[in-house]
């Protein structure tokens, strides 16, 4: 029963990272329709500038800020710049270009932080051998906690943002309809760009989140968590940011439940081959993932 | 007084040009409709004044020069567009659909709405629903009534019978009409029942692949023997 709790508790944070870069992707894909495979190598790079600035004497919590705002800039940039011209002369491209963002930013974080072994990464949150609750014998962690209270009012947040602001139903009705978006003098342009940006902010703090967990930043720090986030992304449907937040948190519960009980040839190694299976069995069996919408319209 | 006047309005698609130079003018409080066969240019003409398609030549909107603005500025300037397919928000409730119509305005958008939905019962019954629910007809009461949300002084309406059933067309050519003699909201309206768009308009404008061929009073168009037998079914 303490196991199973403890799984449970560690799960949800990990979950809660998954879900935040999860409804990243979804943000971008319900914009543009398109899947940014650099997501994750974004939200790393930005935890290197957050890893940086706090470095130089910045508070840690400040970095964080600034690196979400550098997030913005960067993926909103991104997005005005490269992704929009080729999107417009070939949509496949854009599977392609992030792919080489994917990689360019791999080598350029490689490049400038070179060190093997990486770099000690500061939590937000009091991570002490002592810092933790017991709930029922299982030891619930502040530095979880932390982070499962920060990612969900994030999300809460961005729900917010999306279904009770003006400009977050300018996003939707640019996701839903872009031409006629424009008709009624939605600026698509800045709103796909922001769209870009938000979801590049809320990766830099699932990376900052990260590192404080694992304690350690190096270039490689979003390889798994990329991998889970999208099987998130495709479980909940990829255009329902509910639909990724659930599908997050229970896939953070299920990696720690797989690792923790399933017999030594799963365990640690092969847990991420679980969730490539899993994104496989959702698109053969429900392409439109647990609570994505079919597009029905009636004629 | 001339509110939209185009001279010599050129459009493409790619290599093939479309509109190969239209005037067209439409006075304040003017219903103004263009007729066509298929092919003529005539949405085409639409998209150009709306900016939804690349353009040149001119169009002045109330006095300024319009053909090189974005459609996200025309829309601000005063021009709306009800566009063929009637491009409702297919995932947004009834509600936000109008809602986003008026993304332009800063004001309270909350009387507008209850008017709409005065205007059309149907639509104030399924405020709630996905627009991409709705049957054809309410999606073009939705349509035409987003494009009023954002009080516009041209309504630009595109086959808005396009595949409705005879009365509900009737119903919404009600609400054009007095819109335009009780309002004063100028109109131009492209329409494949020419029978119907006479009765409504004030002057007519004939497009045949991309020229305007005869244009005159509605009156006088559709006393010409020779239109009616081309275009009026004799």
């Amino acid at each position: 029963m303490e196991r199973l709790l403890q799984y449970v508790f560690d799960g949800l944070s990990f979950g809660a990272i998954y879900a935040l870069l999860a409804l990243g992707l979804v943000v971008v894909f319900r914009g543009t329709g398109h899947l940014n495979f650099a997501q994750g190598e974004m939200a790393m790079f930005c935890t290197f500038i957050i890893w940086q600035i706090n470095e130089w004497g910045v508070p840690l919590i400040l970095a964080v800020a600034i690196g979400m705002l550098f997030g913005f800039v960067l993926g909103a940039g991104t997005e005005a710049t490269v992704i929009r011209s080729v999107a417009k002369k070939s949509p496949g491209g854009v599977f392609v270009v992030s792919i080489a963002l994917f990689l360019g930013l791999n080598s350029l974080a490689t490049m400038i932080w070179d060190r093997a072994e990486g770099y000690t990464m500061k939590s937000l949150f009091p991570n002490k051998d002592v810092d933790f609750v017991r709930i029922l014998g299982a030891e619930w962690r502040y530095k979880y906690i932390g982070v499962l209270i920060v990612a969900l009012a994030l999300m809460g947040l961005l729900f917010l943002l999306f279904s009770k602001t003006k400009f977050g139903l300018a996003m939707r009705s640019v996701a839903s309809n872009p031409e006629s978006a424009r008709l009624v003098g939605v600026p698509s342009g800045l709103v796909l760009a922001s769209s870009w940006g938000i979801a590049a902010a809320m990766g830099a703090l699932s990376g900052a989140l990260v590192g404080g967990i694992n304690g350690q930043l190096t270039p490689s720090l979003m390889f798994s968590v990329f991998i889970y986030a999208s099987a998130a992304a495709t479980l909940g449907g990829l255009d329902s940011p509910g639909g990724a937040v659930i599908a997050g948190l229970s896939i953070g519960i299920g990696e720690q439940l797989v690792a923790g009980y399933a017999p030594g040839w799963i365990g640690q190694d092969l847990k991420l081959s679980v969730a490539l299976i899993l994104i496989f069995v959702v698109l053969l069996v429900k392409p439109s993932g647990l609570f994505g919408s079919l597009k029905v319209e009636r004629v | 007084m001339s509110l939209l006047r185009t001279e010599g309005l050129r459009a493409s698609y790619g290599q093939v040009d479309v509109l190969l130079g239209i005037d067209i003018e439409v006075n304040e409080g003017e219903m103004v409709v263009i007729l066509g066969a298929n092919g003529a240019g005539k949405t085409t003409t639409m998209r150009a004044v709306s900016g939804t398609v690349a353009r040149g030549g001119s169009v002045v909107f109330d006095g300024i020069e319009i053909v090189s603005e974005s459609a996200e500025a025309i829309v601000r300037l005063g021009i709306a567009h009800v566009p063929q397919g009637r491009g409702t928000f297919a995932d947004l409730t009834v509600e936000e659909n109008l809602r986003i119509g008026a993304y332009i305005r800063q004001d309270s958008v909350d009387s507008d709405i209850a008017r709409w939905f005065k205007t059309f019962p149907r639509l104030g019954e399924r405020k709630s629903q996905k627009a991409g629910s709705l049957s054809g007809g309410e999606q073009q009461m939705l349509a035409i009534a987003r494009a009023l949300m954002s009080r516009p002084r041209l309504l630009l309406c595109d086959e808005p019978s396009l595949g409705l059933a005879p009365l509900i067309t009737q119903e919404l050519f009600g609400v054009l009409k007095s819109l335009n003699q009780e309002e004063g909201l100028s109109v131009l309206l492209v329409e494949q029942n020419a029978n119907l768009a006479l009765k409504v308009a004030h002057r007519v404008y004939l497009l045949e692949t991309g020229q305007v061929v005869a244009s005159g009073s509605a009156e006088s168009i559709a006393g010409d023997e020779r239109i009616r037998k081309a275009y009026l079914g004799g």
